[in-house]
C-alpha cells in the first residue's frame, strides 16, 4: 500500500515510516498540513495518516479541504486529544478513524490495514466466510463445518468484526471501540476473557484454530 | 502622610464624594442665587413703585400750580432734613431750585429715566455725623414742560446692604458646603481605603506565597465585607487547589519513580543479555508494558484535569442507566468467572438520567475492576442498579474482598492514594479519583460502605461502592 504520513514531529514520522516499510508498505512523509495537502493531491495514496495539530495548516483543515475536493482517501487521524468530543470532531471533519497518542505501532498498523480494507467496494454482504466458518448476517447464524454455533449477541458482533477484518491484526483497543463502543482502557483483561470465550465456541471443538493471538498486538482471525 | 494623601485623592470613594459635594455646592448656589435675584428684584420694584407714587403726587401739584407748587412742596418736605424722599428740582439753566441733594445724579438714566447712584447723605440738623455718608439711592428723573427737570428718589442703602450681605452669605455657604464635602470625602475614603488596604495587604501576602492570610471581616454584610468574603472563599479554593497540586506533583514524582526505575533496570538488563535473544525480547516487552503503565497514569491525570475543568460536560444527554449497567455486566461477567468469582446482577430498567454514557461506563468499569482485583477467588461480585429511597439512580457494586477500613474510605478518592495492602497490585492510585471526578460532573454522589459481611468467607467484610445520580425530573 502507498501511505502518506502527515506529521510535524519528524522523529515520530520516521518511526511510523520505518515500521510501515518493514510491514511491506510504501510510506511518504509531509511535515505540515499544507505540504500534506499538496502531496495528497499530486499522487494517489491508499491511506493518509494525519496528525491533528500541526503548524501552517492543522490536520482537520487539511482533511476538510480534501473532502471538499471530493477526495475520499481513507484518513487515520493521530491526536493527543482523546476525549469523545475530540473524536467526534475529527470524524466529522472527514476522518475515518481516530488514534490517540501515545499509541503502540502495532495499533497504528492494525488500524491502517483495517482502513485499507474498507476502501474495497463494499457490496452489501449478507454472508461472511473464513475457512469453514460461515456467518449469515441476515439469519444471524454461525456455522462451522456442519455444526451451528450458538453465540450471545455481543459474541456475534465480536466475531462479525473479526471476520470482516479476517487476515488482519485487530487490537484490543479496536475491539473495545468498535464492538463495545468504549473509549477507555479497563485495567483488567476484559477483551482477552471475551476472546477466549469466543475461541472456546468457534475453535475448541475443531481440529484447526482460526482465531490467533498476535503477541504484543492483538488477534487475527485467519483460515 | 505625603504618600498617603495622593492615594486617597485617587480613590474612587473620594472622587465620588467630591463629585457629590461639588454638585451639592453648585445646587445650593443656584437655589440661593435664585432667591437672591428674586428678593433683590422685589426690593427694586418696591422702591420704583414708591418713587412712582411720589412722582404722581408731584405731577398733580404741577398740574394744579406749576413749578411754584412743586418747589413749595419740596421745600416743605425737605426743610429740617429727615425727609422720606430725595428731591431735586433743576431750572432749565441747570441751577438747582430746591431739594435735599447737591445736584442731579450724574449717572446716565435708563429709558424710563431711572437711575441708581451713590450720594452724600445730607446732614440732618442736630444729629451727629456718625453714619456712613456715602449711600445708595434709586429714583427717577422726570422732564417737566418748559425745561425744568425733577428728580424724585429714595434711599435704598439698607436694602442694598442686605442684598449684598445675602450674596456674600450665599457664596460663603456654597464654599462651606464644598469644603465640608471634600473633608467628608477624605474622611469616608480614608476609612474605605483603610479597609481596602487591608484586603490589598492580604492579596500582596498571598502573591508572595503566604496562602494562609485572609481578609478581615466586619460581618456587616456591606459591599466590602462581601468582597472580603468572596476573596476569602477564592483564597480557600486556591489554597485547596495549590495543596492538591503540590500533593499531586509530589505523588506523581513519587509514584512514577517506581515504574521508571523498574523500566530502567529492565532496559539495562536487556543490554547485558547478549546472546540470549529470547530473554532480551522478553525483557524489552516487559519494559514496553512498564511504559504502557506510565502512559496509563498520564492519561488518567489528563482525563482528571479535563473532567475537573468542565470540558467534558458537552456530551451529556438523557439515557437509561440500565443500558450502561447491562453492557458492563455482560463485559465483566466472564472476567469474574475467569477469576473464580461468582457474578450476579440485578438491574432495574426504565429510569432516565442525564449523563455521558462513556464516562459513567468508565466509572462503573473502574469500580468493577477494583472488585475483581481485590476479591480473592471463591468470592462474589454483585452489580445492582435501582431507584433508591431518595429517588436517585443508584449503581452499586458489592464484593466479598477485604473491604476498606472506615477511616480510609474518604481518603481513597484522593489522587494517588493507595492503601498499603494494595501497593503490590498494579494500579495508578487514580482510579477512584477518576470515578469521583466523573460522579462530580454528573452531580452525583459516591459512597463506600461495608459489603455483605465477614460471614461469607471469613476473610473480610467486603466492600460496597455505590454511585447515585439524580434522575431527570419527569421520569
Amino acid at each position: 500500500m502507498r501511505i502518506l504520513i502527515v506529521e510535524d514531529d519528524r522523529e515520530a514520522a520516521s518511526y511510523i515510516r520505518k515500521g510501515l516499510r518493514e510491514s511491506g508498505h510504501v510510506a511518504d512523509h509531509a511535515g505540515d498540513g499544507e505540504e500534506g495537502l499538496e502531496m495528497a493531491r499530486a499522487a494517489e495514496y491508499d491511506i493518509l495518516v494525519v496528525d491533528r495539530m500541526m503548524p501552517r495548516m492543522d490536520g482537520l483543515t487539511m482533511i476538510e479541504t480534501l473532502r471538499n475536493d471530493d477526495d475520499r482517501t481513507p484518513v487515520l487521524i493521530l491526536s493527543a486529544l482523546g476525549e469523545v468530543d475530540d473524536r467526534v470532531e475529527g470524524l466529522k471533519a472527514g476522518g475515518d478513524d481516530y488514534l490517540v497518542k501515545p499509541y503502540a505501532f502495532a495499533e497504528l498498523l492494525a488500524r491502517v490495514e483495517a482502513l485499507a480494507r474498507r476502501r474495497d467496494p463494499e457490496t452489501v454482504r449478507t454472508k461472511l466466510v473464513v475457512g469453514d466458518l460461515e456467518m449469515d448476517l441476515l439469519a444471524r447464524t454461525v456455522i462451522r463445518g456442519d455444526e451451528e454455533i450458538l453465540l450471545q449477541p455481543r459474541e456475534f458482533r465480536l466475531l462479525e468484526f473479526l471476520m470482516k477484518h479476517s487476515g488482519q491484526v485487530v487490537t484490543r483497543t479496536m475491539l473495545l471501540e468498535k464492538v463495545w463502543d468504549y473509549h477507555f482502557d479497563p485495567q483488567t483483561n476484559v477483551i482477552d476473557v471475551h476472546i477466549s470465550r469466543l475461541r472456546s465456541k468457534i475453535d475448541k471443538p475443531f481440529p484447526r484454530a482460526l482465531l490467533h493471538t498476535v503477541r504484543g498486538a492483538g488477534y487475527r482471525l485467519q483460515a | 502622610m505625603q504618600t498617603r494623601l495622593p492615594a486617597i485623592l485617587r480613590t474612587t470613594a473620594f472622587r465620588q464624594t467630591l463629585l457629590s459635594a461639588a454638585l451639592f455646592a453648585l445646587s445650593s448656589f443656584v437655589i440661593l442665587a435664585f432667591v437672591y435675584a428674586a428678593s433683590a428684584g422685589m426690593m427694586l420694584r418696591r422702591a420704583d413703585a414708591v418713587v412712582n407714587d411720589e412722582v404722581a403726587t408731584l405731577s398733580e401739584r404741577f398740574d394744579a400750580g406749576g413749578i411754584r407748587a412743586i418747589n413749595r412742596y419740596i421745600l416743605q418736605r425737605t426743610v429740617g432734613g429727615g425727609a422720606d424722599y430725595l428731591y431735586m428740582l433743576v431750572h432749565p439753566t441747570g441751577r438747582s431750585l430746591s431739594g435735599n441733594l447737591s445736584g442731579l445724579p450724574d449717572t446716565q438714566p435708563d429709558d424710563e429715566g431711572r437711575v441708581q447712584f451713590t450720594y452724600r447723605r445730607p446732614r440732618v440738623v442736630g444729629t451727629e455725623d456718625t453714619e456712613k455718608d456715602d449711600r445708595t439711592a434709586r429714583g427717577r428723573i422726570v422732564e417737566l414742560p418748559s425745561g425744568y427737570r425733577l428728580f424724585v428718589g429714595i434711599d435704598v442703602d439698607e436694602e442694598r446692604t442686605l442684598v449684598d450681605r445675602m450674596f456674600n452669605t450665599i457664596l460663603a455657604a456654597s464654599a462651606l458646603a464644598l469644603a465640608l464635602g471634600v473633608a467628608g470625602g477624605i474622611f469616608i475614603s480614608r476609612r474605605f481605603v483603610r479597609r481596602l488596604d487591608l484586603i490589598n495587604d492580604v492579596a500582596r501576602s498571598v502573591r508572595s506565597g503566604d496562602l494562609k492570610q485572609r481578609a478581615p471581616r466586619n460581618n456587616t454584610g456591606d459591599e466590602l465585607d462581601e468582597l472580603s468574603e468572596n476573596f476569602n472563599d477564592m483564597l480557600d479554593r486556591v489554597e485547596a487547589l495549590m495543596h492538591r497540586m503540590r500533593q499531586t506533583g509530589d505523588s506523581i514524582a513519587h509514584d512514577l519513580r517506581t515504574p521508571l526505575t523498574r523500566m530502567r533496570n529492565r532496559l539495562d538488563e536487556a543490554l547485558r543479555e547478549d546472546g540470549d535473544l529470547e530473554a532480551r525480547e522478553q525483557t524489552l516487552e516487559r519494559a514496553i508494558s512498564d511504559t504502557d503503565e506510565l502512559l496509563g497514569i498520564f492519561n488518567a491525570i489528563l482525563s482528571l484535569s479535563r473532567l475537573e475543568s468542565g470540558e467534558s460536560r458537552k456530551s451529556i444527554q438523557p439515557l437509561d442507566p440500565a443500558d450502561i449497567a447491562e453492557d458492563l455486566a455482560e463485559l465483566y461477567e466472564p472476567v469474574c468467572e475467569d477469576e473464580g468469582l461468582g457474578f450476579d446482577s440485578e438491574i432495574e430498567r426504565g429510569m432516565t438520567m442525564r449523563g455521558d454514557r462513556g464516562l459513567i461506563s468508565q466509572a462503573l468499569a473502574n469500580i468493577l475492576d477494583n472488585a475483581v482485583k481485590y476479591t480473592p477467588a471463591g468470592g462474589a461480585v454483585t452489580l445492582r442498579l435501582r431507584k433508591n429511597g431518595e429517588g436517585r439512580a443508584e449503581f452499586s457494586v458489592t464484593d466479598t474482598g477485604p473491604g476498606i477500613p472506615d477511616q480510609d474510605r474518604t481518603r481513597v478518592t484522593q489522587r494517588f492514594v493507595r492503601l498499603d495492602n494494595s501497593r503490590t497490585l498494579p494500579g495508578s492510585g487514580l482510579g477512584l479519583s477518576l470515578v469521583q471526578a466523573i460522579i462530580d460532573v454528573h452531580h452525583g454522589r459516591f459512597e463506600l460502605g461495608e459489603g455483605p459481611g465477614v460471614s461469607v468467607d471469613g476473610r473480610g467484610p467486603g466492600l460496597r461502592a455505590s454511585m447515585c445520580f439524580p434522575l431527570k425530573p419527569d421520569s
